[in-house]
């Protein structure tokens, strides 16, 4: 990646016009000065910031919406929320779930708008075939498939029966209620689930110079009772956690130069750092465009993002994608009654309008303890390790008049929204587009210290394996192995500090 | 209404309520920044009032769940026409307590929380006992309306050999499924959000069906008109003549089941709706930790759940997530009570459970459907907020929250008499911007302003607090055990 001066935004002195001065003068200022937290980065979403209150939520209204606009979000609200439902009824705003599917709502998996439930250990399979009363299935986060290479469009290629994802449940009856008496006899009617998927987590120490360990856990997937026929032999497959939704909105208005400055594919100023714009299809222009959501910074807009997790997480055809969640291959789910409207979507436009609406305006929270000195202290050490060279603090939207709101505002999302290698520990091998199977997307930190406050069962990185911010740092690999290197020989009280700043975003 | 999944409370906060918190330290005290000097016993005596009043309607809405059981059973046994008109007045008036109590949601109260934590995620009954969109079609038959293509292109072509007919498949149809209570429950499966089976709603379906037009069409999006569900009172038939809507059975036993779904379902409301009121007995644990405030401090806090409750149902759930949807998507699942056209009547009683709330006033239900309080056995007159207000000298305050509830009244009065007349809701939000919809509009306007006068009690009194309170100090972590999280 280019070097650069990296804003250590706990210093950035309040005014804008502090900001303006040459880039070394700011570095020299914040390392000779006593910091004080800058106002705007006690609210990393700048005018949509809103305070946590006493049921922290990361599914508020940015807080300079005006009342019209308002009401659009909470519509756009009801829509993320409130399950859908197996097609047919009466009107068709609201059903068309499936015919197979992972969630029925958005907020499901988005608790709250925050992560997803990480499997627990007791949830986890303990290696018995015939799996035991504890043994359940994996539904909070999905499973990606793909074989090696990359399809027509360069995204993945899918595998033959069972696409790009595995959606362990169906709107048939038996699954619908499954468990309870008699549903059984009814199995051989309407589509089955794709299958199901379960998760062992692995343990191993990771040592500190100092002595400490910390365990670390990884996951080992096993595919169960696939409804469709095996698996192509090489097929891969991922997990996928689901990601906090705040501060989408002002991620997309991010301006893409700003993006591209601080690429560098070919690490040409040997930092070890390449840091690579993915560039994906999007389905509504018909053109590659640079990727910005989705870990592997696969999707080219928050539309485009809301529309795939509506086809393949809760299997809603919309205008984007008017296809059902089924292969040719899947006959029974492909003659499941549908909830299409008279354009042939489960979705209309002016909904999906309202959920991206939705989705682009959920206000990012205001920091916690920005001032506290352990905070204050963890923020310069951010800074000294090197974390703030991808996890870049700052940047000013751009502007859109449909979202006034978001346009113009000072961030602090803590991202380049880059590729990077993050080293074989994190890998499975699946592409992506330009992704490789060790690539992911520098995932943005603001909120991140939220997450045990959306519940309790937190998983971090991309498949939930970290438990605590502490355990993602000690992942990262890769590009970012210097980093956790230089983390990892600090004090333990240091650690801790780097720790808290993270909580504080 | 709103349906309850695991884990995902829906803890709206209203921006403006969440603004106020970030203007306090919430350093509380009698005497604080906001220059107002807090009264202790005042501020016990509206905590009572509230579990009053919740105790007060809750006990009706058992009440009137009771009343429905048993007309529910008469008709059962004898499925006439007026038994049928019968069970479908008593849950009108069933209806009548219960969204009432709708403010007492979003706050980890006992309807969503048994124990009263909302970090552990919301284990209350509330998803069993108001829970939308119902899962229609998974109960009983349904009708496409204005669905298209029950097979999608090119399917034919894509056939692979097997060829299995699409079924009807519904719990009322697929027999072999018993019909129990553990069938119905939202909570035996803990991993998943289930379609909702079980609660008010379902029985609404099972006694109204779906909400056709008056000639049966199913076309419901362009041409809705003012009548409600159609089922047939054959679809109850103890003989030969059991239908399933234009179907003819033949046999009585599709016919029995939807009785037995009745009774299953409305046993089961009964039962969830008693270990609601209980929580609000005299003695029960929730009511004791709610009352018991032994300082300002501790009262504050409290009065602080009364407001996000408050706030929350005002803003985001009823002016947001369930009139503006449905006016912005002309959606007829989105009302409420979409099978019974009720909806006017839900918006009606939510709002006035907002203002019981403030005023510490609860009147009893209406059991005739008038659109007045007949039922008075149970009602309270209490110490409210607004008492509050007015002791602590800030009448200006008072009277701007009194004129904001006045005004929401008179729009969703005029909401309830056009449903009364020839608009239900369900007429009026095809046209969002039409003069049907004008009381719909000023309704989710006046709810917004609302929303902005209890921010403003919530700053006046100073009951804001810190975010602190659920976000640990950094100091906390312990800087000796890098492995224990903080």
């Amino acid at each position: 990646m280019h070097r650069r001066w990296v804003a250590p935004v706990a210093f950035c002195v309040v005014a804008l016009g502090a900001c303006g001065s040459s880039r070394d003068e700011r570095r020299d200022e914040a390392r000779d000065d006593v910091p004080s937290p800058a106002v705007s980065s006690t609210r990393p979403g700048g005018d949509t910031s809103v305070a946590l209150g006493p049921n922290p939520s990361l599914v508020r209204p940015a807080a300079n919406l005006d009342d019209d606009a308002k009401a659009r979000f909470y519509a756009g609200k009801a829509l993320a929320t409130q399950p859908w439902v197996r097609a047919p009824t009466l009107t068709d705003a609201r059903d068309g779930l499936g015919p197979v599917y992972n969630a029925r709502s958005c907020l499901a998996c988005h608790i709250k708008g925050g992560r997803g439930q990480a499997a627990s250990p007791t949830g986890s399979p303990t290696g018995s075939p015939t799996g035991s009363p504890k043994d359940q299935p994996l539904l909070a986060s999905l499973v990606r498939l793909s074989r090696p290479g990359r399809g027509p469009n360069g995204g993945p290629i899918p595998d033959p029966v069972y696409g790009t994802q595995l959606q362990p449940q169906s709107t048939s009856l038996s699954h619908q209620l499954r468990g309870r008496p008699g549903a059984d006899a009814y199995k051989d009617q309407g589509p089955p689930p794709e299958g199901e998927a379960f998760i062992r987590w692995t343990s191993a120490p990771f040592t500190y110079p100092d002595g400490q360990t910390v365990e670390l856990r990884s996951p080992t997937l096993e595919i169960r009772n696939l409804g469709y026929g095996p698996l192509h032999p090489d097929t891969r497959m991922g997990v996928r956690h689901a990601p906090s939704m705040a501060g989408m909105g002002l991620l997309e208005l991010v301006d893409q130069a700003d993006i591209d400055r601080n690429a560098d594919p070919e690490d040409r100023d040997h930092d070890g750092i390449s840091g690579r714009v993915n560039m994906v299809w999007d389905p509504e222009s018909q053109t590659q465009r640079p990727g910005r959501f989705g870990l592997k910074a696969n999707q080219p807009s928050v539309r485009v993002q809301v529309a795939a997790a509506l086809l393949g997480d809760m299997g809603i055809s919309s205008p984007v994608f008017p296809q059902q969640p089924c292969t040719p291959q899947q006959s029974r789910c492909l003659q499941a009654p549908t909830g299409n409207d008279a354009n042939g979507h489960e979705i209309s436009e002016d909904l999906l309008q309202l959920m991206v609406f939705f989705t682009m305006s959920i206000a990012v929270p205001e920091r916690r303890k920005p001032t506290h000195p352990m905070v204050v202290r963890g923020g310069a050490l951010f800074d000294d390790a090197g974390c703030a060279d991808c996890h870049v603090p700052h940047y000013v939207t751009g502007s859109d008049p449909a979202y006034p709101h978001l346009s113009n505002q000072e961030i602090w999302p803590y991202t380049d929204l880059l590729l990077h290698d993050m080293g074989a520990g994190l890998a499975d091998g699946r592409e992506d587009h330009l992704a490789s199977g060790s690539e992911w997307r520098t995932s943005p930190l603001w909120s991140a210290g939220l997450a045990r406050a959306m519940h309790d069962q937190v998983g971090l990185l991309h498949d939930g394996r970290a438990r605590t911010i502490e355990e993602a740092i000690l992942w990262h690999d890769g590009e970012a192995r210097a980093s956790r290197d230089r983390f990892s020989v600090l004090a333990v009280d240091d650690r801790r500090s780097i720790v808290a700043f993270v909580r504080s975003l | 209404m709103t349906h309850r999944g695991q884990g995902f409370p829906l803890f709206v906060l209203t921006m403006t309520l969440a603004a106020s918190w970030s203007c306090n330290s919430g350093d509380g005290g009698g005497d604080d920044g906001s220059g107002v000097e807090h009264d202790l016993e005042k501020l016990r005596s509206v905590l009572e009032t509230n579990a009053d009043i919740a105790f007060a309607a809750y006990s009706d809405s058992v009440t009137t769940a009771q009343r429905l059981e048993e007309a529910i059973n008469t008709f059962v046994d004898e499925p006439t026409e007026a038994n049928f008109t019968a069970a479908k007045q008593a849950w009108l008036v069933a209806r009548e307590p219960y969204g009432q109590t709708e403010v007492y949601r979003f706050r980890a109260s006992p309807i969503d929380d048994t124990n009263y934590d909302a970090s552990d995620g919301e284990d209350g009954p509330e998803g069993d006992i108001n829970a939308w969109p119902l899962g229609e079609g998974l109960i009983d038959y349904v009708v496409t309306g204005t669905d298209f293509g029950d097979d999608q292109v090119n399917v034919t072509e894509h056939q692979t050999g097997v060829s299995d007919p699409i079924p009807d498949n519904n719990i009322i149809n697929s027999t072999d499924i018993t019909i129990d209570e553990a069938l119905i429950s939202n909570t035996a499966t803990a991993d998943d959000e289930h379609d909702v089976i079980a609660g008010y709603h379902a029985i609404e379906f099972l006694l109204w069906g779906q909400d056709l037009n008056a000639d049966g069409s199913a076309d419901t999006l362009d041409s809705r008109d003012s009548t409600a569900g159609q089922r047939p009172v054959t679809d109850f038939a103890l003989d030969d003549t059991c239908t399933s809507g234009p179907t003819e059975n033949g046999d009585p036993e599709l016919c029995v089941r939807r009785g037995q779904y009745l009774q299953v379902a409305v046993a089961k409301l009964i039962a969830d709706l008693t270990s609601v009121r209980d929580g609000w007995d005299q003695g029960a644990d929730y009511r004791t930790a709610f009352t018991t405030v032994d300082d300002v401090d501790a009262a504050k806090a409290k009065l602080l759940e009364i407001l996000v409750g408050m706030g929350t149902l005002y803003e985001g759930e009823l002016a947001g997530e369930r009139m503006q949807i449905a006016l912005s998507a002309n959606s007829q699942e989105d009302e409420h009570s979409c099978f019974a056209d009720n909806t006017h009547r839900d918006i009606w009683l939510n709002a006035e459970g907002i203002s019981n709330a403030y005023r510490g006033e609860y009147a009893g239900y209406d059991s005739t459907l008038d659109g007045s309080d007949d039922q008075t056995g149970s009602a309270v007159s209490g110490y409210g907020i607004d008492d509050y207000l007015t002791d602590l000298g800030l009448t200006e305050l008072e009277s701007a929250v009194s004129a904001a509830l006045d005004m929401t009244e008179t729009n969703y009065m005029a909401i309830d008499a056009g449903a009364r007349g020839s608009n239900p809701v369900d007429v009026v939000i095809m046209d969002a911007a039409g003069d049907a919809a004008g009381p719909m509009r000023d309704t989710i306007v006046s709810l917004n302003a609302q929303s902005t006068q209890i921010a403003n009690i919530a700053i006046e009194l100073d009951v804001g607090t810190a975010e602190d309170v659920v976000i640990p100090d950094a100091s906390e972590c312990d800087t000796t055990n890098p492995t224990a999280e903080c």
